[in-house]
């Protein structure tokens, strides 16, 4: 068996490692793994307005400072 | 005869340098990837293959478990492209190295043992003792548990490289016996013939399932340990 003859082994292992553990994994990742397209919930989109739509405090009349 | 048997198993080596490295990073590098939407067919199939393991594997682990699903993907492709590609004529396989193998198999073995020692360490005692033991029989079972939890990872790399060797003599004594019959009898060279594409048949199957049981084997250890 030629398999047992240990002179080989550590560039074997050397090499099995790194292309399993780095070079493998970074293809794996590089994979554009997308997922398949769906509805997006209305909600979420906030329309913006540049005006506010509802009086806040401190436009608030009767917040204002008191004489 | 036998030095010629066993010659395919020899580490290649090309003037002196062992292009092993070659040979091992080869499959990593004809396998490509793009970032398109739209790809060609090879990385489809890829993309595919890769779902199709993670979704097969990975249902039974728990949300730890499931952070080793790149490892195990990676896994299977490699032992699978590195077999069949050993399956084509003039080529070395380096899944026949225990070596390699070895290489392959502890260190998986070992990052899920440490896992269970660290974040189940009850759990993982208890695998030491099977329940409702007899107390005269305890220290000798733990100590055959604690063998055979040591084992597991040399029974993982030595049933692969068992495997792939044993399937790789086969065809070549196959093959031999074919070329010396065609000379002598050919309805005898026929039938030995027809034998060596069943066992060629077959050999792409034990490719394939093996690099599957490899992994499958991890994902239990891992199972075991999360």
């Amino acid at each position: 068996m030629p398999q047992l003859d240990t002179s080989t082994w550590f560039t074997t292992v050397l090499a099995s490692s790194i292309t399993l553990f780095i070079l493998m994994q970074l293809k794996i990742s590089f994979h554009d793994l997308h997922k398949k397209p769906s509805n997006k919930y209305l909600k979420l989109f906030k329309p913006t307005n540049p005006w506010e739509q509802k009086w806040t405090k401190i436009y608030s009349p009767l917040s204002l400072p008191q004489p | 005869m036998n030095e010629n048997l066993f010659s395919s198993f020899i580490t290649p080596t090309l003037m002196g340098l062992p292009i092993i490295i070659l040979i091992i990073m080869f499959p990593p590098v004809i396998m490509t990837s793009s970032k398109r939407l739209v790809n060609n067919r090879f990385h489809t199939f890829q993309q595919w293959l890769i779902k199709l393991i993670t979704k097969q594997m990975m249902a039974i682990h728990s949300p730890k478990g499931r952070t080793w699903s790149l490892m195990l993907a990676s896994l299977i492709i490699f032992i699978g492209s590195t077999n069949l590609l050993g399956l084509l004529p003039h080529t070395f396989t380096p899944t026949t190295q225990l070596s390699m193998n070895l290489g392959m198999a502890i260190p998986p073995w070992a990052g899920a043992v440490i896992l269970g020692f660290r974040h189940k360490m009850k759990d993982s005692l208890a695998h030491f003792l099977p329940q409702g033991t007899p107390i005269p029989l305890i220290p000798m079972l733990v100590i055959i548990e604690t063998i055979s939890l040591f084992i597991q990872p040399m029974a993982l790399a030595v049933r692969l490289t068992a495997n792939i060797t044993a399937g790789h003599l086969l065809m070549h004594l196959i093959g031999g016996a074919t070329l010396v019959l065609t000379s002598i009898s050919l309805p005898t060279a026929m039938i030995t013939f027809i034998i060596l594409i069943m066992l060629t048949i077959l050999e792409f199957a034990v490719a394939l399932i093996q690099a599957y049981v490899f992994t499958l084997l991890v994902s239990l250890y891992l199972h075991d340990n999360t």
